[in-house]
């Protein structure tokens, strides 16, 4: 009987089982399509998408806008499997061919499988500063797909995961990439500009100035507040564009960013403007961006102190400007041959209460064979914060007895420079290897960078 | 009885389902792969004619992330570059390993790979990595795009390349003799290679300094610049060593390889080299 009872069970456990089993095979589809389908799709999407546009796409590559700036590209891709290509990498702006693919990796991507221009972001051989070795310019050129908005591709880059966008580009962004490489001089700045170069903020109320710093090779841009109690900084990659320049990460002013400047040739400057009165500018300007009482110390009554452009220190500093550096060959062209100028050494507050600017030269091996005195007397401008130094006699000795000579005509042009009657800015100067003071010109173009003796 | 039934009944239901439930399974359909062939370039199907066919190696010049290191700034060649790199490496080392070692010698034991990087592999410390040979199966050559044909030095540079990766390749089939090579020069191996001068290997027992690095590379190295070497310019670098004990040592070590080659592959090493000299001199000139 029991057995009977157990095989009844056994079998309608079984059946039960075989039921049960048939009810519900399929796990829940979360998509309509299979994953094989869903990527082939996308493969379709993407490679449609970029034959899409008529005239290619632009892209404005910043590898990394912590260093480096930005290098534009303009692509066409064709059905064939075939790319063209032109960069603003360096002079070289043609068109060039190669081939691009679109594989399957972590997702689908866009390759860009033979050489081409944007591969010169990728030689490891060929980079800008000695920290990245063996890096090149840091680029990658296979592009992560992840759909699109507004019309444009957004990519993501496969080594540094780093956002990267095609916007469709115009016929003319093909005939004026040119005009990128002809920027570049805007951006590096010309001599003959004013000397200081900042830029400025304006969030619609308050101003703010930083001083500004361009490095062409990394294409990079470091501006640091010069105001005490404002320590905001921007550092920003550089792109160049036919009218001006893109920057990353945008310059941030009163919670609007901005990263498009258009160039201004008449006076050099760069201008992005936002609303409501936000604007950046890079400019150009006169006046030392940090103007300081150091002067003070050279006023009649301070103890005796001693500066001197000397010609084999401060000769080197980037802070001696054009003008200076053509005065001072001018000058050295027409001495002796073997002779030049080894120092301009200003000496103030001397223990006779005289004040005089030495003009020291020297012979090809630096031993001293001439010295021309010019005496002064100090004023101040102290609203402008400017010494002037007004000019008295020349001598060739320091001694009382000394008499008074003719004032050296090929020693005119530089030391006009320095008695100018509007005054000089003496300011310390730091970022050089050694201690030093300038004196700019007022007015002029005019500055010298001096070692202090004491 | 009953239970007899049940079980007729049972059993009869059980088959009926069984059969039921697989009535109704969806056919596969066609694949949702992509087998259709790329279109093939003239440089494909030459490389087909001149690689893939007759000696069963894969040419890969199109760029693909899984077979280089993606930690490095790399960059695919030109298409250009490609063809003119493929015929040296054909003509000054298949050609001369197919003339001494017999039609099918590098079809048996060779890469079933080659990729080509277009630009230099710059490491860290300054050193530039020329090629890698990996497990046997493939040889990845780098600075395809900077080959001139007119430069001897740079044509053998890139040979250099790919003897030294083969001789790898050789190794991994027929190991050679370790002991008898380490007991040459004991000391002298180092891993900082790259701060010592070549003449300064020269003088220690070590052909070039990178075999310094370990005994295999030693022995790729001692091979393949033989290899590379005309037999008046290995002679003449011979006759300049000062050291009696690193003149033996480089004696030694050449002995050791012709042996190998004579051993492993019943090989004429001295022939081969003879081979590779009149090859590279015909792809020079």
């Amino acid at each position: 009987m029991k057995a009977h009872y157990l095989y009844k069970y056994l079998i309608i456990g079984f059946i039960a089982l075989f039921i049960a089993a048939c009810t519900n095979t399929d796990a829940e589809q979360k998509f309509e399509q299979t994953p094989t389908e869903r990527l082939n799709a996308r493969k379709k999407e993407l490679n449609n998408l970029l034959l899409s546009a008529e005239n290619g796409w632009k892209v404005v590559y910043f590898t990394d806008n912590t260093v480096l700036g930005g290098y534009t590209h303009l692509i066409k891709f064709a059905a064939d499997g075939s790319v063209e290509m032109a960069s603003d990498f360096d002079d070289d702006t043609a068109v060039y061919k190669s081939k691009y693919d679109i594989q399957l990796g972590s997702t689908v991507s866009l390759v860009f499988t033979t050489k081409n221009r944007i591969h010169l972001l990728s030689e490891s051989d060929n980079y800008p500063i000695p920290a990245l070795r063996s890096k090149g310019y840091l680029g990658d050129f296979q592009f992560l797909y992840y759909g699109q908005e507004n019309g444009e591709i957004i990519f993501r880059t496969n080594r540094s995961n780093q956002e990267l966008r095609f916007v469709k580009a115009t016929a003319q962004d093909w005939t004026d990439l040119h005009k990128n490489i002809d920027m570049i001089d805007n951006v590096v700045g010309d001599d003959s500009r004013p000397l200081f170069r900042l830029l400025e903020t304006n969030d619609g109320k308050t101003i703010h100035k930083f001083d500004f710093a361009f490095s062409e090779v990394t294409r990079f841009a470091q501006a640091n507040s010069v105001e005490t109690g404002y320590s905001v900084n921007y550092d920003m990659g550089i792109g160049y564009s036919p009218t001006g320049i893109i920057v990353s990460p945008a310059v941030e002013v009163g919670g609007q960013k901005l990263s498009n400047f258009v160039y201004n040739d008449l006076d050099g400057s760069f201008t992005s403007t936002g609303t409501q009165g936000v604007s950046a500018t890079i400019k150009y300007t006169d006046k030392p961006l940090v103007i300081t009482d150091d002067y003070k110390i050279l006023l009649a009554g301070n103890p005796n102190n001693v500066y001197a452009y000397i010609y084999n220190l401060t000769n080197t500093a980037s802070t001696n400007s054009l003008l200076f550096n053509t005065l001072l060959t001018e000058l050295n062209s027409i001495l002796p041959t073997g002779a030049q100028l080894t120092r301009i050494q200003p000496w103030f507050n001397n223990p006779d209460g005289s004040n005089y600017i030495e003009y020291r030269f020297g012979n090809a091996s630096g031993a001293t064979i001439a010295r021309y005195y010019h005496y002064f007397t100090v004023s101040e401008d102290a609203q402008e914060k400017v010494i002037v130094l007004n000019p008295l006699q020349w001598k060739t000795s320091t001694l009382a007895t000394a008499p008074s000579i003719a004032a050296p005509a090929f020693l005119k042009k530089l030391d006009a420079q320095l008695m100018n009657p509007q005054g000089l800015y003496f300011i310390k100067q730091g970022g050089l290897p050694y201690p030093a003071f300038t004196f700019t010109g007022f007015n002029s173009t005019f500055r010298m960078t001096v070692y202090p003796f004491q | 009885m009953k239970i007899i039934k049940y079980t007729t009944i049972t059993v009869l239901f059980l088959t009926f389902a069984t059969i039921v439930s697989c009535a109704n399974d969806d056919q596969t359909g066609e694949s949702q792969l992509d087998y259709t062939q790329p279109t093939k370039t003239t440089l494909d199907n030459w490389i087909d004619i001149n690689y893939l066919n007759p000696y069963n190696i894969n040419v890969q010049y199109k760029w693909n992330q899984n077979t280089v290191d993606n930690s490095r700034y790399l960059f695919p060649p030109l298409v250009s570059s490609v063809q003119p790199a493929l015929e040296i490496v054909q003509k000054i080392w298949l050609d001369s390993y197919k003339a001494i070692g017999g039609a099918d010698f590098v079809k048996k034991i060779a890469p079933r790979e080659i990729v080509l990087v277009g630009g230099v592999n710059l490491n860290s410390v300054g050193t530039r990595t020329l090629g890698i040979a990996e497990g046997g199966q493939r040889v990845t050559l780098f600075e395809t795009d900077y080959i001139d044909r007119t430069d001897r030095a740079n044509i053998t540079e890139f040979i250099h390349t790919i003897q030294h990766e083969y001789i790898h390749i050789l190794n991994q089939n027929k190991p050679f003799d370790e002991k008898a090579w380490a007991a040459i020069t004991p000391v002298g191996y180092t891993a900082d290679w790259y701060n010592y001068s070549i003449p300064a290997s020269n003088e220690l027992g070590f052909i070039t300094s990178y075999a310094r690095s370990n005994i295999n590379e030693d022995f790729a190295e001692t091979a393949s610049v033989i290899l590379i070497s005309t037999k008046a310019e290995y002679a003449a670098f011979l006759a300049g060593i000062k050291s009696e004990t690193a003149l033996n040592a480089l004696k030694a070590k050449e002995a050791l390889v012709v042996k190998y080659f004579k051993d492993a592959f019943d090989m004429d090493f001295y022939a081969l080299r003879d081979e590779a000299e009149k090859n590279t001199n015909a792809v020079i000139n």
